[in-house]
């Protein structure tokens, strides 16, 4: 879309699926602008956080929780993927498109998977353009 | 009191005999000539005929009226009346007025829901249920009064009818809910169509353990299957049908082409079979929409003249 | 509890249109526990909805609040405040919060963000079912505790209807019929001598069929 738009977006993560030192080595990512938010646990993710970080600005938000039956607080995860599912519906609702949202699961410290959760979101971005509610 | 109405079912049925009833569909408009030409087919084949009340909640013109045209055709009709659209107030006033014509039958039920029909969005009224309808009518007949006890000026006196289906669940039940529709007044009950014929006989057995089958006239309901895909239909989509596997296996194994008379056939076997049950009084054959097949069903079953 | 569901968000978003400056006035009570209309469900549908208006390039103002119970006077007067700095009240609580906030703020439009859907239980985490429909003389004594005016399809005082099969409604393969819950019920309690007794017509009177009820108590009014 428009030629030097640089995405931002927000990074919700646990800590227990995603640590500093993985995060740093992201930085090479350097054609968006990353915001982190670390969690205790994803089941933290409340909807209006995801909504208000769009109100805050964000282009795209990404959710990072662990795998699926792997959550140390049991069911945080699974929480966390309904919530989102809420959310990406009131976003086609309201015409900002459910592409801008992701959830993935990732084993601690897969830095490979990481990134390719965010490099998703930055392709469906390239095509959506910048958050149009900002 | 005990006015009893006096129609020629009831005649039929007191003196013991078997009685042949069919049902005819009131059309989708307001033309009486399909009433009629519907009438002309079934005409001297069998003793009443019951008309339908917006049959599975599809507008259609009202069973009063269509009786009525029936009636000038001095044929018998059986006012089938539910109560999913009328409340007490209008049930009892058209009962009063389908007697001042003269239809002297009726046949009490609660009726589709009308989720089922060509209006999902109206509001139902269920204000009482097909038992408390019957009560009402027979209140009327044996004690001249209305349901909130007026003393009416010529009392309506109708020949009551209630349905039973032995092949719903709770099926341990379907006996006790009999037994209440024969206390609150029901004088014949036509069953839902029978297919699984196992498991009518069980139920009739039941009742007849009751002394059931000695209080009321039991007909036996018979449809003719016209292809293995309406068996299919009956058995999975309509609500409370039994069709066993073994009749739609049966009716599959036909050529396409024969699967018409081989329904017919087993229409028969079902009538032969009711005949011989004790405690069956009568059929009641429901053609939906096939009206021209009845005479020819009756006469089959040996059942002609009629009386 | 009252059980309600939001309005969709393109249904609110024509109900709020005129106005530039709302409150939208959330109920602690029943529509919190549905997920319907608590705190929570305001602060998100605050949110998509600044969001949604400035994607249309809408201007609007939305203030948030809410009140412990919006069906009390006592309770309201909190959100007064709020409710007279705006132009008009968008109210997440059932039908009867909106009326009581309409009673008392007359020059105010207030606005259902709601849709007050039934009387009910909630079945499990998530799933909340209709139960009773207040008609206003309680037969489950003899129902064996399930009430077939409201879980009946066809409200059958002496069901079930013909079309009860494995123990689920004719009118939705997904409902329980309540006929057969009831069998089932009165089997265990040994009460099935109920079924055999004919239940007479309904007074409905005592319902929704007689005008709006009221209740007054004496002993509590001073
Ligand atoms: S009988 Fe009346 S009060 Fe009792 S549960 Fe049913 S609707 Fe509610
Ligand atoms: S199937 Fe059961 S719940 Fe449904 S309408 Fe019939 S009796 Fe009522």
């Amino acid at each position: 879309m428009t030629e030097n738009f640089k995405p931002k977006i927000t990074l919700f993560h646990c800590i227990n699926a995603f640590d500093e030192a993985a995060e740093l080595s992201l930085t090479d990512m350097d054609n968006c602008e990353m915001q982190t938010v670390k969690m205790a646990c994803s089941s933290m993710v409340k909807d209006v956080f995801l909504l208000k970080a769009f109100e805050a600005g964000a282009d795209g938000v990404v959710v990072l929780v662990c795998p699926e039956s792997q959550c140390r607080y049991v069911e945080g995860n699974i929480r966390a993927k309904k919530r989102v599912a809420w959310v990406q519906n009131l976003l086609d609702e309201i015409g900002l498109d459910r592409r801008r949202l992701a959830l993935g699961n990732m084993a601690a410290g897969d830095k490979a998977a990481a990134a390719q959760i965010i490099n998703d979101v930055l392709k469906n971005l390239a095509e959506l353009g910048p958050n149009p509610a900002v | 009191m005990n006015m009893k109405a006096s129609g020629k079912l009831q005649e039929i049925l007191s003196k013991g005999e078997f009685a042949v009833t069919a049902e005819c569909g009131p059309p989708r408009g307001a033309n009486s000539e399909i009433v009629r030409k519907k009438g002309e087919l079934l005409k001297g084949y069998v003793d009443a005929v019951n008309v339908t009340d917006n049959q599975t909640a599809i507008v259609r013109m009202s069973s009063i009226a269509a009786c009525t045209h029936l009636l000038q055709m001095g044929l018998e009709p059986v006012m089938q009346m539910v109560t999913r659209d009328r409340n007490r107030i209008a049930l009892q006033s058209d009962i009063m007025g389908a007697y001042s014509l003269g239809i002297t039958n009726i046949l009490c039920l609660s009726g589709d829901h009308q989720s089922f029909g060509s209006q999902p969005d109206a509001l139902n009224v269920f204000d009482i249920d097909s038992m408390n309808l019957i009560r009402t009518v027979q209140t009327m007949r044996e004690q001249g009064k209305d349901m909130s006890g007026f003393e009416l000026k010529g009392p309506p006196a109708m020949f009551i009818g209630a349905a039973a289906n032995p092949f719903a669940d709770p099926f341990e039940y379907r006996v006790i809910r009999l037994a209440k529709k024969i206390d609150a007044g029901a004088d014949f009950i036509q069953t839902q169509c029978i297919y699984n014929i196992d498991r009518f006989k069980e139920w009739i057995k039941m009742a007849r353990e009751e002394g059931l089958t000695e209080k009321v006239h039991i007909l036996g309901g018979v449809t003719p299957l016209k292809s293995a895909g309406m068996a299919k239909f009956m058995n999975n989509k309509v609500a409370g049908m039994d069709v066993p596997e073994s009749l739609i296996k049966r009716i599959a194994g036909v050529p396409k082409e024969e699967a018409v008379k081989e329904g017919l056939k087993i229409c028969q076997e079902t009538i032969a079979q009711l005949r011989e049950i004790k405690g069956v009084h009568g059929i009641h054959i429901m053609a939906i929409e096939w009206e021209e097949i009845v005479g020819e069903i009756v006469e089959e079953a040996g059942l002609l003249p009629r009386p | 509890m009252i059980v309600g569901e939001q309005k969709p968000i393109s249904e609110i978003k024509e109900i709020i249109a005129p106005y530039k400056k709302i409150l939208i006035l959330g109920c602690g009570t029943c529509v919190k526990t549905c997920f319907a209309g608590g705190e929570d469900e305001v602060a998100v549908l605050a949110s998509a909805l600044r969001l949604a208006c400035k994607k249309d390039g809408k201007e609007i103002e939305i203030e948030e609040f809410t009140v412990e119970r919006q069906c009390e006077d006592e309770f309201i007067r909190e959100g007064a405040p709020a409710i007279s700095r705006n132009e008009g009240v968008l109210s997440l609580a059932c039908g009867a919060g909106v009326q009581a906030l309409a009673r008392r703020f007359v020059k105010i439009p207030i606005l259902p963000g709601v849709n007050t859907t039934f009387i009910g239980v909630l079945e499990k985490q998530g799933v909340f079912t209709e139960e009773c429909s207040g008609c206003g003389d309680c037969m489950l004594a003899i129902f064996g505790g399930i009430c077939p005016f409201t879980r009946c399809a066809k409200k059958l005082l002496n069901g079930p209807c013909g079309g009860s099969q494995n123990g689920k409604c004719e009118v939705n393969p997904e409902t329980d019929c309540a006929w057969q819950l009831i069998i089932e019920r009165l089997k265990i309690l040994g009460q099935m001598d109920n079924l055999r007794a004919y239940v007479p017509p309904k007074n409905w009177q005592t319902g929704l069929s007689g005008g709006p009820r009221k209740l007054v108590r004496e002993d509590h009014i001073i």
